[in-house]
């Protein structure tokens, strides 16, 4: 009995948990790959260098949740990041400059969940438009040259309070607040039963629209915070940054157990399928993996984990309904 | 009697009409600049370097297109060109193998040709404007055989494979150090795609690896600076070398602060400067055909200033 028991309860944690099982095999394979993995300051590498994509990524797990995405992260991390930096250069001003940033990246993401509420676009179309007209206002604005000299706005992306890097400790409060928002607010809720089933949801007196608005607009905060932070690591503001991060940014979220199919998801589980990314390209740096091999590699992996991932739960689910039909199962076999 | 005036008069109105837009065009040559990609910073400022410098050229005018990267887009440009009677294309590839059937088929349709930044080769009737990618690197190869120390470990950034540029710097820098310098190890090397982040990421994990690098080697400036922004307030790094290419602003501040060694540079300015002096000597018919390089000179310390003014010019150093 007691041996079913632990067995159960293994099996729960497995389904579960089973993209953290992932993560902490990673880490010990990666631990014996090399001597260097776990030391404290290849960690702390390690977590600046997924900070922007993680950002990233988890506006992307409220959007996916609620059944919407952005494909324009990275064109709007641009134009926040370059307008940001235009603004600390002309005015000095860390202040005006970092509300600048946050500012654009809300008012683009603003006319996404516009489009997409008030126009019916499709979310995929109106943020695939987004993505070309922020990038085309970036370069536009900055006639395609990068802005140097960009001083104490590094503080942002180079910075550190005590031992913990600003883009680590950014990226551990947004991912706080989409925890927060995502398990313990009203909104989180309905967002979930948006993407779950968006006519049920309207059925059952959600404003719809509203939580699609209101997804946008936090994705747009966290998108406006990510272009600051990347402007500010390379020390340079290109209006060319961010190409491909919503790639990145989506893949972290998938592997991390979000569905595309709307409602599903966790913060936890984005920053996860986040780090299993960030491990995997330094251990293959770190062994010196030639970089074609590198991506076999990590697309095999990537599919490895999230195999699992859904394996696992395929396994939940059919234990939970064959434990729901026995019974029912059993009186017919009496009658 | 009237009627026959007024044809007269008709057809000498007519006929200075036609002789006025005859001198005209004959006056205004349109010039199509087919751009890689706006969002390369180094397509950018030779685009701006373009329009400034056909602005001298009162009989002249630019129209620049954006391929965006995309070889279709740009052979789709090159037949719009060619369908729009520009007089003279300036093609700057993404894909110079992709684009050479376009190109030639615009000469055999009687459009004037240049190929610049790379130069598509062996398209007899058109013409090129362009920097030599091996001598830029190996320029800077050449110099780092002498300061490289005896055993030391150094790490290689490249610019994507299958480019032109990419692949010719990296040619230069085999043929011209490490095969040289058998007792120089890499101790990492990698594809960053120009891009100064991906260099950051891979510079952080090899400082990880390595507790000892004295040089970076990079296909451009942009890798190199993501390279060094990784190890500047580390004393351990503090007297390593490192190459690039291009010349961009961010490396001339750097290596004027003594945080960089050299690079070589690509004036877009120059470029721009010649693919416009040619292509007015090509509509003017003063030459009918031309292959030709701009210089590369090596920048150093002892050098960077006069360099420098070139980017206060463009307003990216102020």
């Amino acid at each position: 009995m007691n041996n079913l028991m632990t067995r159960e309860k293994w099996q729960t944690i497995k389904s579960r948990y089973s993209i953290y099982l992932v993560l902490i095999a990673m880490i010990i394979v990666c631990n014996l790959l090399s001597p260097n993995f776990l030391s404290a300051r290849n960690i702390s590498n390690i977590s600046v260098q997924i900070s922007v994509t993680t950002i990233l990524a988890f506006g992307e797990t409220i959007l996916i949740i609620g059944g919407l995405l952005d494909l324009s992260c990275g064109s709007v991390l641009a134009l926040a990041g370059v307008l940001s930096v235009y603004v600390f250069k002309e005015t000095g001003s860390l202040s005006l400059a970092f509300a600048v940033g946050l500012i654009v990246g809300v008012l683009c993401n603003f006319v996404n969940g516009i489009l997409v509420r008030r126009f019916n676009i499709p979310a995929f179309i109106a943020t695939l438009a987004m993505m070309t007209v922020a990038r085309g206002i970036a370069l536009l604005f900055t006639k395609g040259q990068n802005i140097y000299q960009i001083g104490d706005y590094v503080w942002f992306g180079q910075g550190s309070i005590g031992f913990i890097p600003i883009p680590v400790l950014f990226m551990i409060i947004i991912g706080i607040l989409t925890w927060y928002i995502l398990g313990h607010t009203s909104f989180g809720r309905s967002l979930y039963a948006v993407g779950g089933n968006e006519e049920a949801a309207r059925a059952s007196g959600i404003n719809v629209g509203r939580i699609k608005v209101g997804a946008y607009l936090i994705n747009g905060v966290f998108v406006g915070l990510a272009g600051i932070i990347l402007m500010a690591r390379t020390n340079v503001g290109a209006p060319n940054s961010g190409q491909g991060y919503e790639f990145e940014a989506l893949t972290a979220a998938i592997i991390g157990g979000t569905s595309f199919s709307g409602g599903l998801g966790t913060a936890g589980g984005t920053l996860a399928g986040a780090f299993i990314v960030g491990f995997l390209n330094n251990i293959m740096n770190l062994a010196g993996v030639d970089s074609y091999l590198q991506q076999v590699i990590k697309g095999a992996i990537i599919a490895l984990a999230v195999g699992y991932d859904m394996w696992a739960k395929v396994n939940r689910t059919r234990k939970t309904l064959g434990a729901a039909k026995l019974p029912t199962e059993r009186k017919e076999a009496r009658a | 009697m009237k009627f026959m005036k007024s044809i007269r008069t008709v057809t000498a109105v007519a006929a200075l009409c036609l002789a006025a837009t005859t001198v005209a065009q004959a006056q205004n040559y349109k010039i199509a600049f087919i751009a890689r990609a706006q969002a390369d910073s180094f397509a950018a400022w030779l685009a701006n370097g373009i329009m400034d410098e056909v602005k001298k050229y009162p009989d002249m005018t630019v129209d620049v297109m954006d391929s965006q990267a995309d070889d279709a887009k740009e052979n789709a440009f090159i037949e719009n060109a060619v369908a729009n009677k520009y007089d003279l294309i300036i093609v700057q590839p993404n894909n110079g193998e992709a684009q050479r059937p376009y190109v030639e088929q615009a000469v055999k349709d009687g459009v004037k040709v240049i190929t610049t930044n790379a130069r598509i080769k062996d398209i007899p009737g058109s013409s090129s404007v362009d920097a030599d990618p091996y001598e830029q690197a190996a320029v800077n190869a050449r110099l780092a055989l002498e300061q490289i120390p005896q055993g030391a470990n150094v790490v290689v950034l490249n610019g994507p494979s299958g480019n032109m540029h990419a692949d010719m710097r990296r040619d230069a820098w085999q043929k011209e150090f490490f095969d040289k310098r058998s007792d120089v190890k890499i101790v990492g090397e990698q594809i960053a795609h120009w891009n100064k982040e991906e260099a950051m990421r891979f510079m952080e994990d090899w400082v990880q690896a390595n507790d000892k690098i004295d040089a970076i080697v990079s296909m451009n400036d942009n890798m190199a600076a993501g390279a060094l922004e990784v190890i500047k307030d580390d004393p351990k790094f503090e007297n390593i070398l490192a190459y690039g290419v291009d010349g961009t602003a961010e490396a001339m501040l750097l290596i004027q602060s003594g945080k960089m060694t050299s690079t070589a540079l690509q004036n877009a300015y120059d470029l721009a400067a010649k693919n416009i002096s040619v292509a007015h000597d090509l509509l003017t018919g003063k030459i009918t055909q031309i292959d030709t390089d701009i210089d590369c000179p090596l920048v150093t310390k002892d050098n960077v200033a006069e360099f420098i003014e070139i980017h206060k010019k463009s307003g990216a150093i102020k």
